[in-house]
């Protein structure tokens, strides 16, 4: 396998090579150090890159695995964290110059359990500054770039993450997701992007936006590749006061194929929406290709589906003023322009609409509940647009030109609302050549089923497959 | 604040300083501007119905 080839592989595959010892953590490392140099002058997907320290853990990883102490699947594999997940020794920016010289002491929890199972940290991400924003803008540490297309956003909050794994610098990425910022830049780069339930993975250790919306979660190129990552990440964490206490079942143990009788709904309100022509046709054709494949297709309702951004938004704005609010009285004037307006708006949200939110927020879970005793998972487009021109304040989504900010959030700040599981994977692209996402949403706490869907829909297409041209 | 009334300039300087937010900046014209438009958008929140239902305080989704 060449160093191009080692770049898109996937981890599973890597992995069954590593275990062979029939390939070493050291050539992974090197080839994947050699495409980030080749290709971030471009991308900007890193805030730092950890040259010296990934290579001295690959040679540790060799040793280990040559001497017959193999960890598991990620032993030896690249992983890079979005910029806000805390890492012991190395800075964590949360994409802020304020931070510039920030570094913990101690390592969040997911980047524990990524160190426990032998992955090799290769850098930390770039994202959003404090992962206030879907776009990647980023004016401290540069704006992100879309390896489809660099005149393009690659979504964000975790913007670095989406282009990183898209772009073969990373195998595995993670990202953080409190209106959509995993599944935005997975659907804008081509990659999956799972934002698990809330309260499975640990928040613990990273710089919080939200707290009852902030969820952890892997962003990758392949299904199983989330999955290999969620075995490693997921459970429960004494640290996160939300993290769930159940038991965590083996997550590539899902991914059987097959998804006959399965019941996926589309919601109506999800096509009454700005949505651009060519992104409708390329979900009406996964559902298609789904129903062929033995799943029961049907429209359903969800009523509230215009409500639960209200609500999220309050919601959001209000808690992401709470937690910043020293900051802003401290160093308002180095926060992005556009992040600080939405930081200080949020500090002249009342209690009571904050509560009514909240109360909202138990009517519209609810009916979601009640939505997924009908069916067992919900579809539709992960964006309504592809990738928008990087700055631009508005996007034409079929007839209609509306905000860019509302537009990239539309259909994924619901489940964020209501905590359930959520992926996007990739399923389609557009004439211009740019990916479209599909996105899937299970109750809570059923991955499996969400894996088990995606997965199936991904080995009958092609899409994951593809590559960017740079 | 998305109540019936539009948040007046007065009160919004009043509480942005109470915030602790430099209300002699010029950049607090663009913040009333922006929060004026965010406090609109949430006014569909009263028209919600959510008789009977407490607020989703609940950190954690309940598994099935």
């Amino acid at each position: 396998m060449d160093a191009t080839e080692l770049c898109y592989a996937s981890a599973g595959t890597l992995s069954r090579l590593v275990q062979q010892k029939e390939l070493s953590p050291v050539e992974i490392i090197d080839a994947h150090l050699a495409r980030i140099e080749a290709t971030e002058p471009v991308l900007n997907s890193y805030i730092t890159v950890l040259p010296e320290e990934a290579r001295a853990a690959a040679r540790r990883a060799e040793s280990e695995i040559q001497r017959g102490d193999y960890r598991g699947p990620l032993h030896g594999i690249p992983v890079a964290l979005k910029d806000l997940y805390n890492t012991a020794g190395v800075r964590t920016t949360s994409g802020s110059r304020i931070f510039d010289n920030f570094i913990p002491e101690r390592d969040c929890t997911v980047a524990g359990r990524f160190r426990q199972a032998g992955a090799i940290l290769l850098g930390k991400l770039n994202m959003h500054q404090f992962a206030y924003g879907p776009t990647g803008e980023n004016p401290d540490y540069g704006h992100m770039h879309n390896p489809w297309d660099p005149e393009m956003v690659s979504g964000g909050s975790s913007g670095g993450s989406g282009s990183a794994a898209a772009a073969g610098q990373c195998t595995i990425t993670t990202g953080s997701d409190t209106g959509g910022s995993i599944r935005i830049p997975a659907a804008l780069c081509g990659i999956v992007g799972l934002k698990p339930t809330y309260g499975l993975v640990s928040r613990h250790g990273l710089t919080p936006l939200s707290w009852s919306l902030d969820h952890p979660g892997p962003m990758v190129r392949t299904v199983e590749d989330a999955a290999l990552t969620m075995n490693a990440i997921a459970g429960h964490d004494p640290n996160d006061v939300a993290s769930a206490n159940i038991a965590v079942p083996d997550y590539t143990a899902a991914l059987t194929g097959d998804i006959r009788g399965l019941r996926i709904g589309f919601p109506r309100e999800y096509f009454d929406a700005p949505l651009d022509p060519e992104v409708a046709q390329a979900v009406h054709d996964a559902l298609a290709l789904m129903e062929s494949m033995g799943a029961v297709v049907s429209e359903v309702s969800l009523p509230m589906f215009q409500d639960s951004h209200t609500i999220s938004t309050a919601i959001l704005m209000a808690e992401a003023s709470a937690h910043f609010r020293d900051l802003l009285a401290s160093d308002g004037d180095k926060i992005y322009g556009p992040v600080r307006l939405r930081l200080e708006a949020g500090l002249f949200i009342s209690s009571a609409d904050y509560l009514r939110a909240q109360q909202g927020r138990s009517v519209f879970n609810r009916q979601v509940r009640e939505l997924l005793e009908q069916v067992d998972l919900l579809a539709g487009p992960t964006e309504p647009v592809t990738a928008p021109r990087l700055l631009a304040e508005t996007v034409q989504a079929g007839e209609r030109e509306v905000p860019t900010v509302p537009a990239l959030t539309q259909y994924t700040r619901s489940y964020n609302v209501t905590g359930s599981p959520a992926i996007s994977i990739p399923c389609g692209f557009s004439s211009a050549e740019m990916p479209i996402g599909l996105q899937l949403a299970g109750r809570p706490f059923d991955e499996v089923t969400v894996l088990r869907a995606a997965h199936a829909y991904e080995q009958a297409t092609d899409w994951h497959t593809r590559r960017p041209p740079i | 604040m998305a109540s019936e009334t539009p948040l007046s300039h007065q009160l919004f300087l009043r509480m942005a300083a109470e915030a602790g937010l430099d209300i002699q900046s010029p950049h607090m014209d663009d913040l009333y501007a922006y929060t004026s438009g965010v406090l609109d958008g949430l006014r569909p929140l009263q028209n919600l119905d959510v008789n009977g239902a407490e607020p989703d305080m609940a950190f954690r989704p309940s598994p099935e």
